[in-house]
């Protein structure tokens, strides 16, 4: 079912946690909020669970108003950070939870229940209780809720956070094949930007309550609304010059050339894979020294410094490099992103 | 160590006693020097007290005013200390009304039991169960206000939401998710009450003086302050009064000192 | 971010939004009809007096309070009382759970035999020591005689001499295990930490307990020192049974005053203004503790 968010606000005291939000997601997106803890997010999910009210604006799920409704009758399954199993029942009864309190008869609750849990494969688990699962399989059981009753949307709250890294890789994967399958509309919430990558259709990215960017994952990486937006989504994070432009240059301590722009102060934003490292001088790249070389396997991080300026940049798996040595760097000006400094906030021009 | 045998020989020592005064003829009651082991014991005076006296009307009686009592207060205290943990009231009225029930909490017993006195006789209920199980209810509700509400306290709210968004209705996740979890606190608290309803002496004392509403402490009490004090009755039945009070605490030694500091220090 | 995790701030219908009242609406009827209530109604009737005209308003009751030397005595009494019955019983509970802090063998079944005398019925505490403290065949007396000693003087609570500390023995042997109980709740409370630092710094046995336990120990102690000092003030039971106030007063505590005015006498609204006093004089000392607490 389509969602829209219009001109959602939510304040605590006089504090504004969600800022005027406006959001419009179409049936069957997987949609991730995300953001840096306080940025609201969990607090617009809560909101459109029925869990936190709405101080003012409207939420709609197929054209119908959502704030007067109670939670209960939402019709919209959500999946906890701490996964929210009762520890009282078993995994088969957890499950069966919704469809027993819209009263179905017991024998469609066994068979959704079973179905559910062939679907996520924990069909091994269902006698047992939430104490005696590991975390993987308790997120599974939580899932399982969640689809066992149909809704017209999840809701999910950073669901793989408590999961060790290998688990939450596993898991992500998982989640978005299941969502293909199943076609439900999806809201995620999450701080880890490679999660809101590898999963969205797409993302909406928040700061202090307020909507930043809501477009593709590749969009967002490409063109990034503002340099909050740029500096939180990538792995390392993009690289900033600050200069000015002056006469149809750029001009920074750290390199010049020409660019046809107004005159203005100005942030200039490359993200590492643009940036290029050679031992050898002749490629004509700016001379720059190393900080330090982080190995991945697949790639590697080389830390530099330009006089005062760091830089990040990625480079080949064999390129080797010691500390305080000097290397040389070419940078991709074509791929460079320029942010206002006196208003981050706007669009890059 | 030797300390701790001394402390325990003390502890058990008196009460000991009283068992083997009641185990005792009246001739071996008297003996000088006293007869700490060598006896022959006798059941005459259990007989006395239980089947030719009233005590087990007494007992009865404990037993009922106690349990019903309990039962009211804990229904009534439970719902209440729920909403007092989950709601915000406004005015900060939950945390007043908080505050208020735990210093009902520390009024001596004698301050309110004369006005209540005055007010059980102006409705004819002097010298009835009902009066004791009403006063005893009072008394333990702001009790299981307050344990209750450390044991809902400690039920984590997701588990509440997870429910509602499940499509529960706030009293149904009440009873289907929550209940279920506090229970042992429950049990806790429904025991503690007991205990209270069965050792209070001042309020029984005050409302009952007839035979067929006396709880057992007024029962043995009266005794006592009579002439003739028959020992033996007397030790039975305190030997008696005590045994359930005994296995209660024993069953319910994990919640012991949470119940008794107010859950200010947890056990 | 300023969220209250405690409270439900969910959206709800109207029914739902009275729920909390209605749960809270029983209790709160409860408590003011047998709580509030009968306070109002205390404080009515210690303002009363009956004259030949009828019901007046009168503060005839706390003036006669004033000059009251029996009032005065049961007063004197029940602080001598409390104060003396608190120490002992602060000292002997400390040590106690000093003691069993320790791994010992048994341990468990030490702290049930300690729980004996606290879970006790007062009543069935009463019978026992009066039986005990007997200066005829009292197992006290009887053992004493046995072991050599004169007990021609020693008839404890038929003693005008003896009576007020009898009666703080036993109520010193009946409450003890309550403070060990909480004491040692309180130290097993204290996490390990702060003891191996210590140790590593190089701190006696004395200064640990001094700078480590004893502050840790804190918020435990002084709330067993509130609750005893609570219930050691208005002491009712046991004092009925193992002397009545007696002999010749020498036990007579304030609120055993009380009930003899109330239930000997019938004089219900002197009763009242002593009941006044004595809840007064609890709440003060009681906010004074909770004071101490919260530091």
């Amino acid at each position: 079912m389509p969602i829209k968010f219009q001109n959602v606000s939510k304040l605590f005291g006089d504090l504004p946690v969600v800022d005027d939000l406006s959001l419009e997601i179409d049936d069957g997106e997987f949609v991730v909020l995300l953001g840096p803890s306080g940025c609201g997010k969990t607090t617009t999910l809560r909101m459109l669970a029925g869990l936190e009210s709405v101080t003012s604006g409207d939420i709609f799920i197929n054209n119908e108003r959502l704030n007067d409704v109670p939670t209960q009758q939402r019709d919209l399954a959500m999946v906890f950070q701490s996964y929210a199993l009762y520890p009282h029942m078993t995994i088969a009864e957890n499950i069966a939870y919704p469809l027993r309190v819209r009263k179905l008869g017991q024998n469609e609750r066994r068979n959704r229940v079973l179905r559910v849990a062939k679907l996520l494969e924990i069909e091994a688990l269902l006698g047992r209780k939430p104490r005696h699962l590991s975390g993987g399989e308790r997120q599974r059981v939580a899932l399982a809720r969640a689809i066992v009753r149909e809704p017209r949307a999840y809701l999910m709250d950073e669901p793989l956070s408590n999961l060790d890294a290998r688990l939450r890789v596993q898991m992500r994967g998982e989640l978005k094949r299941l969502q293909h399958q199943l076609g439900t509309t999806t809201i995620y919430v999450t701080h880890d930007q490679a999660e809101a990558m590898t999963l969205a259709s797409r993302v909406a990215v928040m700061k202090k309550g307020r909507l930043q960017q809501f477009d593709t994952p590749l969009n967002i990486y490409n063109q990034p609304a503002n340099r909050f937006v740029a500096e939180f989504v990538g792995s390392p994070s993009m690289n900033f010059i600050e200069g000015r432009i002056e006469h149809g240059t750029f001009v920074s301590d750290v390199l010049k050339f020409p660019i046809d722009r107004a005159d203005e102060e100005v942030s200039l934003g490359i993200r590492p894979e643009h940036v290029h490292v050679s031992t050898q001088s002749q490629d004509g790249g700016i001379p720059a020294q190393v900080y330090v070389t982080e190995l991945m396997g697949n790639e590697t991080f080389v830390f530099l410094s330009i006089g005062s300026q760091k830089l990040i940049a990625r480079a080949a798996a064999d390129f080797r490099a010691d500390e305080e040595s000097t290397v040389w760097v070419r940078i991709e000006t074509a791929k460079a992103h320029f942010f206002l400094k006196r208003n981050p906030q706007i669009t890059p021009i | 160590m030797g300390l701790l045998v001394l402390a325990l020989l003390v502890a058990l020592a008196p009460v000991y006693w009283m068992v083997t005064i009641s185990l005792k003829t009246e001739i071996d009651q008297f003996a000088r020097p006293p007869k700490w082991f060598t006896f022959t014991p006798t059941l005459e005076h259990y007989y006395d007290a239980f089947v030719t006296r009233s005590f087990s009307e007494y007992l009865l009686t404990s037993a009922i005013v106690a349990v019903v009592s309990t039962a009211c207060a804990l229904v009534i205290g439970t719902l209440a200390a729920y909403a007092l943990t989950r709601f915000r009231l406004p005015y900060n009225l939950d945390r007043k009304l908080s505050l208020w029930i735990l210093s009902t909490r520390m009024f001596p017993a004698i301050v309110t039991a004369v006005p209540l006195f005055l007010m059980m006789r102006d409705l004819r209920l002097v010298n009835t169960k009902a009066a004791l199980i009403i006063v005893y209810t009072g008394f333990n509700l702001p009790f299981v206000v307050w344990m209750m509400r450390g044991f809902f306290a400690e039920v984590p709210r997701d588990l509440e939401e997870a429910a509602l968004v499940d499509g529960d209705s706030r009293l149904g996740a009440l009873v289907r998710v929550v209940l279920p979890l506090v229970t042992p606190g429950l049990a806790a608290t429904a025991v503690f009450c007991l205990i209270v309803c069965w050792n209070e002496f001042l309020f029984a004392l005050v409302l009952t003086q007839t035979d067929a509403a006396m709880t057992l402490p007024v029962g043995i009490a009266g005794r006592v302050t009579q002439y003739e004090i028959k020992w033996g009755v007397m030790s039975a039945a305190g030997a008696v009064a005590m045994v359930p009070i005994l296995v209660f605490a024993l069953a319910m030694q994990k919640y012991l000192v949470r119940g008794l500091s107010l859950g200010a220090v947890k056990g | 971010m300023p969220r209250s995790r405690r409270f439900f701030s969910a959206p709800a219908n109207r029914r739902e939004l009275l729920l909390p009242y209605l749960l809270v609406a029983p209790a709160l009827a409860v408590l003011l009809a047998l709580s509030l209530y009968p306070l109002i109604y205390s404080v009515t009737i210690s303002l009363q007096q009956e004259t030949a005209s009828g019901v007046v308003w009168t503060l005839g009751h706390f003036k006669r309070l004033a000059t009251d030397n029996f009032f005065r005595t049961a007063m004197v009494h029940t602080f001598i009382y409390a104060a003396v019955a608190l120490a002992f019983e602060f000292l002997f509970g400390l040590i106690l759970a000093l003691l069993l802090n320790q791994q010992i063998r048994g341990r468990s079944l030490f702290r049930a035999g300690l729980l004996v005398p606290m879970m006790l019925p007062p009543v069935v505490v009463g019978i026992v020591w009066r039986l005990l403290l007997n200066p005829d065949f009292g197992a006290i007396n009887g053992t004493l005689k046995w072991l050599g000693v004169n007990t021609e003087h020693l008839t404890w609570t038929a003693s005008p001499r003896l009576a007020l500390l009898s009666v703080i023995a036993v109520d010193v042997w009946q409450w003890t295990p309550f403070v060990f109980l909480v004491l040692l709740a309180g130290l097993q409370a204290i996490p390990q930490e702060p003891y191996e630092a210590a140790l590593i710094d190089g701190s006696s046995r004395w200064q640990t307990f001094r700078h480590v336990t004893l502050p840790l120990l804190k918020p435990a102690i002084l709330i067993v020192l509130l609750l005893r000092t609570m219930d050691l003030l208005r002491v009712f039971d046991q004092i009925f049974i193992l002397t009545e106030g007696g002999p010749a007063f020498a036990t007579e505590m304030i609120s055993l005053y009380i009930y003899r005015a109330a239930f000997r006498f019938f004089d219900f609204g002197y009763a009242a203004a002593m009941s006044f006093v004595l809840l007064a004089l609890t709440n003060i000392i009681s906010v004074i503790y909770i004071k101490l607490l919260k530091e």
